[in-house]
C-alpha cells in the first residue's frame, strides 16, 4: 500500500531537526515490485519486494556535505540517519562546487502514470500474461522473459522549502523465443499493464524465430544497416551515458566537448530528453526536487544542449535542467528519458531502401571503447538478417560491431515512423525509431 | 527485533502443510563509499539496508517475497505473498523443483579482519585519499586524480525448514586511484592497483593501507599523461601477454559465467544469455590448453568471494571447474545440481535480503603454473603486453569477446618496448584458452576482487574474485577500433 504524500513527506521531515545542520534535503522513496520470470517456457523465478529508502543530504558550515541512506523509514530511523549525515559533513572539507539546495518550485509538470489495475496486479495476473506471451511461439521453440509490475512513490523535501511528491506504476513485458537455431526478442513497457499486448509481442517473436532459421555465417566488415528500434535505443543510451552531461562536456571528456552548436551527425537526427513525455515512464522532478523539463540535445544534427544539475548549472551560469541524480553523484547530471524523433518510413520501407546490408534486431553487452570518439563495441543478438536488393535474404550468425555512435548517426539515410521503448539497460529508458545507416563497422563474428 | 528474531518470525510463518521447503534470510548491510577528486571530497555515502526475504517451495514451484518492515504482521504478509506467488507459478507448467540432499547448515562464520572499516574514523579515511590525490596531482599534465575507498559489512541470519541455520558476518573493503589525462582528442586513464575503484577483498581497513595508494599515485599519473601522446595499438594478429588483473577478468567473462549451471540450463536466457557449454560437455570439452586449470573456491583466504555459507546454507568449499584444460565441473546451487544428479558446490548468493539467491561465482581462479611477468616477457620474441581493464564485452553464449585495456607495451626479443594507447584484443573462448602457453607461478598469482558482477532480473550485483597470474596467448587479434 502506498503511504501517500502526507505520510511519506512527514516521515522525511523527521530529518529536519538534525542538530548542527544548516540545511537538509531528503529524497524518499517507497516501492512494491513484483517480477515473474520464466525460462524454458515455465516460471522459474517469481518474486515480490517491498522496500523504501530515505537519502538524507545535510549541509554544515555552508558547504560541508554529508549523505546517509537508510531503509528504516521510521521517525527514529530517519533522525538517526540525519544525525550521522551531520557527523559526516563535519569531517569533510567544504565542497566548492556545492551550489546550495534547490528553492521551492512554482509548479511541477505532470508525468508518469498511476494506474490502479497495475498497482493491484497479482501473481496470477502476471502468470496469465506469461501464458499469452508463450502462446504464438512455434512448437519447436521455448520462451524466456519477464512480466513485471510495480508501484512506487517518491518525494523530496528540503529545509529550503522544496516539497514534491509523485506516485506511479510500471509494467514491463519481455519475451525471448528460442528455436533450434534461431532466436527472437521483443519487449514493451508502460505505466499501465493494460496498455501492453502480450499476444502482439508473442507473434512478433514467433516471426523472428521463423525468419531466423538456418542462419549462415557472415563476414566481418562494413555494412549498411537497418537498426530496429531496440538497437537504435542502445546508441541513444550510450550517448546519454557518455555525451550529454554538462560536467563531462565541460571537462573535455565528451564527444560533444567543444562541439555544442556544431553539426555532429545527420540532419535527420533529433534527440531530446523529456521526463515529462507520455512516451516514457516519466518523473516530474529530479533528485534535488527541481522540476523536470524537455531538453533538446541534438536538433536536426546540431548539438544544441546538455543536461544540468544544480552544481553544473551554477558553474555554467544557467538554470538546472532538472537532471540531478541522487547525491552524492560525482559524475553529474545524466539524461535518463531520451527520445529520438521519428521519421516517416515503415520498417519494410527502410529495408526496401537497402541494396545490401544487415537488419539488426538488437544489441548485446555493449561497452565503451573510446569515449571522445563515441566508439562502442557489442554483439548483435536475437535476429540478424542479410538484406539484398531491398529484401531479407535470410538469417546470419551474430557479429561484433566496433563503431562510433556519432559516426553511425552521420550516415542516417532514413528514419522509421514507429518508435519503441527500451528499458533494459541501466541508463534509464529510451524511445527510438528504426533507422537505416549507410555504414556500420563489424569487426568479428561468432558461431551462432 | 534483531536479525535472528526477524528470521525466526518469518520461518515460523512458513510452517504450514502446503509449504514443502522454506528458508528465511534476515540481512543487515552497511555500506560506505568515499570519493575524492584532487582536493575535493566528491562524496561520502553511507547506507544501511535491513530486511527479511522468504523463499518457499509450494507444489514444486518457488515463491519469494521480502519486506523491509520489521513488523511481525508485515513479515507474515510477506510469507502469504510468497506462497501465493509460488502457487501462481504452477499455472504455466514446467517440472517440479527438487533440491539436492545437502546437509542443513549449523554454524557461525565471520571473515577474518583486523580493523573493521566502519570503526575507522571517517577523517582518517578521507585524509588518506586526499593525500593520494595530492601526490598524483603533482605530475604535470594530469587533468585530475581520483581516489576511492569502499566498505561493506553484511550480517546474515539464515533459517530453514530443514532445521538449518547459520549466522554470518562478511566484511569487505576496497581502495584504488585513477589518474585522468585529457587532451588532443583523447581521454586517457591509468588506475592502481586496478580499474573501476581498485582492488577489493575480504578484510579490514588494513587491506586498504596495504595498497599504499599515496606511494603509487605519481607513477600512475605519469603513465596517464604519457598515454596522451602514445600511438594507438596497431591492428594485427600477434602473441598477447596479459597481466594478472586483466586475465582475472578474462576468467570471469569467458569461464566463470560460461560454467554457471543455471545459465547452461537456460535460466538466464532472456537477459544475460546462455552458454556455449552444454551439460554433456562435463569431462569431455577441451576448454583450454593443458596448463589451464580453474577452480571455484569460496575458502580462498581474504578473497572478495570468500564466505562461510552461501545463501542456501551450503558450506563453502572448493570445486574443480577446468582441470588440465578439460571441463570438469559447473557452478551450481541446490536446484540446478539436483537436475544433473550432483550436490551443490555452494555458489547460490543473493545481493540483499530482498533478492533470491542465484548461481554466482565465488573465487573462480586460474591455477598458477610457473614463471612470472618478467620471465614470460623474456621468453616472448614478438608480441604485446596489455594491462588493466578498460572495457569488456562478450556475446550471449560467451563465445566471442572483446576487451579494452588502459595501456599496452610492445614486446620485442624478450624486452618491453614502446607504449601504446587504446589497446583492445578479441577472440573466441575455447580458441583463446587453447592458445594459452604460459601461466605464471605462485609468486606471480594474485586474487583480484570484482565488485560489480551483474546478473538476474531484478538485476543483482555480486562481489566475486579471481586468482590469476600473467598469461600468454598465441595468435590473438589485437587493435580493433
Amino acid at each position: 500500500m502506498a503511504w501517500g504524500a502526507d505520510r511519506l513527506l512527514t516521515s522525511a521531515r523527521a530529518a529536519f531537526g538534525a542538530p548542527g545542520a544548516d540545511g537538509v534535503e531528503v529524497l524518499i522513496t517507497r516501492y512494491d515490485s513484483a517480477l515473474t520470470r520464466f525460462a524454458e517456457s515455465s516460471v522459474h523465478q517469481n518474486v515480490g519486494r517491498v522496500d523504501g529508502e530515505a537519502r538524507i543530504r545535510v549541509v554544515v558550515d555552508g558547504a560541508r556535505i554529508g549523505v546517509v541512506v537508510t531503509n528504516d523509514l521510521s521517525d527514529a530511523g530517519i533522525r538517526r540517519a540525519a544525525a550521522e549525515a551531520v557527523e559526516v559533513a563535519r569531517v569533510v572539507p567544504a565542497d566548492e562546487e556545492f551550489a546550495g539546495l534547490a528553492r521551492p518550485a512554482a509548479a511541477y509538470p505532470s508525468a508518469g502514470v498511476d494506474d490502479a489495475e497495475t498497482r493491484a496486479a497479482t501473481a496470477d495476473v502476471r502468470a496469465a500474461a506469461v501464458g499469452r506471451l508463450l502462446s504464438a511461439l512455434p512448437s519447436d521453440a521455448v520462451g524466456a522473459g519477464t512480466v513485471e509490475t510495480g508501484s512506487g512513490e517518491i518525494g523530496v523535501v528540503s529545509s529550503t522549502g522544496v516539497e514534491c511528491y509523485h506516485r506511479s506504476t510500471r509494467a514491463r513485458l519481455s519475451l525471448l523465443g528460442s528455436g533450434p537455431d534461431s532466436t527472437g526478442y521483443a519487449e514493451d513497457a508502460s505505466g499501465r499493464l493494460g496498455d501492453l499486448d502480450p499476444d502482439r509481442l508473442s507473434r512478433r517473436v514467433a516471426d523472428k524465430v521463423q525468419r531466423g532459421r538456418a542462419p549462415r555465417a557472415a563476414s566481418p566488415g562494413d555494412y549498411a544497416v537497418v537498426l530496429e528500434p531496440a538497437a537504435t535505443a542502445t546508441l541513444l543510451q550510450f550517448l546519454g551515458w557518455t555525451a550529454f552531461g554538462a560536467k563531462v562536456v565541460a571537462e573535455g571528456r565528451s564527444p560533444l566537448s567543444g562541439r555544442v552548436g556544431q553539426v555532429v551527425c545527420s540532419p535527420a537526427v533529433t534527440i531530446v530528453d523529456d521526463p515529462t513525455s507520455a512516451l516514457l515512464p516519466g518523473l516530474p522532478f529530479d533528485a534535488e526536487g527541481v522540476p523536470t523539463r524537455r531538453t533538446d540535445l541534438i536538433r536536426d544534427g546540431v548539438a544544441v544542449g546538455v543536461v544540468h544539475d544544480l552544481a553544473s548549472a551554477h558553474a555554467a551560469g544557467v538554470e538546472s535542467t532538472g537532471h540531478a541524480l541522487p547525491a552524492p553523484n560525482p559524475d553529474g547530471a545524466m539524461p535518463l528519458h531520451l527520445i529520438m524523433e521519428p521519421g516517416s518510413a515503415s520498417l519494410d520501407e527502410l529495408v526496401a531502401g537497402c541494396e545490401r546490408g544487415l537488419l539488426i534486431t538488437r544489441f548485446h553487452y555493449t561497452n565503451v571503447v573510446h569515449p571522445i570518439e563515441s566508439t562502442i563495441t557489442g554483439m548483435t543478438r536475437d535476429g540478424t538478417f542479410l538484406v539484398e536488393d531491398g529484401r531479407i535474404a535470410g538469417a546470419v550468425h551474430n557479429l561484433r560491431f566496433t563503431q562510433s555512435i556519432l559516426g553511425a548517426l552521420s550516415g542516417v539515410e532514413e528514419v522509421g515512423a514507429d518508435t519503441e521503448l527500451a528499458t533494459e539497460l541501466f541508463f534509464g529508458a529510451a524511445r527510438a525509431p528504426a533507422v537505416r545507416l549507410s555504414r556500420f563497422a563489424f569487426t568479428s563474428t561468432t558461431t551462432f | 527485533m534483531d536479525l535472528a528474531e526477524l528470521a525466526d518470525v518469518a520461518l515460523t510463518a512458513t510452517r504450514r502443510p502446503d509449504v514443502q521447503y522454506a528458508d528465511a534470510r534476515a540481512v543487515e548491510e552497511l555500506t560506505e563509499s568515499i570519493d575524492v577528486r584532487d582536493s575535493r571530497v566528491e562524496g561520502v555515502a553511507r547506507s544501511s539496508s535491513r530486511g527479511v526475504g522468504v523463499r518457499v517451495l509450494v507444489d514444486g514451484s518457488w515463491g519469494f517475497a521480502a519486506t523491509h518492515e520489521p513488523d511481525p504482521g508485515e513479515i507474515r504478509a510477506a510469507v502469504d505473498r510468497a506462497v501465493a506467488i509460488a502457487r501462481a507459478g504452477r499455472h504455466v507448467g514446467g517440472g517440479e523443483v527438487r533440491l539436492d540432499d545437502t546437509p542443513p547448515p549449523a554454524g557461525a562464520y565471520t571473515t577474518p579482519h583486523e580493523t573493521d572499516p566502519f570503526d575507522v574514523p571517517l577523517a582518517v579515511k578521507v585524509e588518506h585519499l586526499l593525500e593520494t590525490a595530492a601526490a598524483g596531482r603533482e605530475v604535470a599534465g594530469v587533468s585530475f586524480v581520483e581516489a576511492t575507498t569502499d566498505a561493506w559489512r553484511r550480517t546474515t541470519c539464515f533459517r530453514s525448514t530443514e532445521d538449518g541455520w547459520f549466522d554470518q558476518r562478511v566484511v569487505q573493503v576496497g581502495g584504488g586511484l585513477r589518474a585522468t589525462a585529457v587532451g588532443e582528442g583523447e581521454v586517457q586513464l591509468r588506475s592502481y592497483p586496478n580499474s573501476f575503484r581498485g582492488q577489493f577483498c575480504c578484510g579490514g581497513w588494513e587491506e586498504v593501507l596495504r595498497l599504499d595508494l599515496p606511494g603509487h599515485a605519481a607513477g600512475t599519473a605519469r603513465e596517464a599523461v604519457a598515454l596522451l601522446t602514445a600511438p594507438d595499438l596497431p591492428r594485427r594478429r600477434t602473441t598477447l601477454v596479459l597481466e594478472s588483473s586483466q586475465l582475472a577478468l578474462q576468467v570471469h567473462e569467458s569461464i566463470g559465467h560460461a560454467t554457471e549451471l543455471d545459465r547452461i540450463l537456460g535460466m538466464e536466457r532472456a537477459y544475460a544469455g546462455t552458454s556455449f557449454v552444454e551439460v554433456a560437455d562435463r569431462g569431455r570439452l577441451r576448454y583450454g590448453s593443458p596448463i589451464v586449470s580453474v577452480t571455484a573456491d569460496a575458502t580462498t583466504p581474504g578473497a572478495l568471494g570468500t564466505f562461510g555459507f552461501d545463501d542456501e546454507g551450503v558450506a563453502a568449499g572448493r570445486a574443480p571447474i577446468v582441470v588440465d584444460g578439460v571441463l570438469e565441473g559447473f557452478l551450481t546451487n541446490r536446484e540446478t545440481a539436483r537436475t544433473i544428479g550432483l550436490r551443490s558446490n555452494g555458489t547460490a548468493r543473493a545481493d540483499s535480503w530482498g533478492t533470491i539467491p542465484l548461481v554466482r561465482m565465488n573465487n573462480v581462479s586460474l591455477e598458477p603454473r610457473e614463471g612470472d611477468l618478467d620471465s614470460i616477457i623474456g621468453d616472448t620474441d614478438d608480441g604485446v603486453l596489455l594491462l588493466t581493464n578498460r572495457s569488456w564485452s562478450i556475446d550471449d553464449r560467451r563465445v566471442n569477446f572483446q576487451f579494452g585495456c588502459e595501456v599496452a607495451y610492445e614486446i620485442r626479443h624478450g624486452r618491453l618496448g614502446r607504449m601504446y594507447r587504446n589497446p583492445t584484443y578479441a577472440g573466441r573462448t575455447t580458441d583463446f584458452w587453447g592458445s594459452c602457453d604460459a601461466v605464471g607461478g605462485h609468486d606471480d598469482w594474485f586474487v583480484w576482487g570484482v565488485p560489480n558482477c551483474g546478473k538476474g532480473q531484478p538485476a543483482q550485483v555480486a562481489r566475486v574474485a579471481h586468482g590469476a597470474a600473467t598469461g600468454r596467448f598465441r595468435d590473438v587479434e589485437v587493435g580493433m577500433r
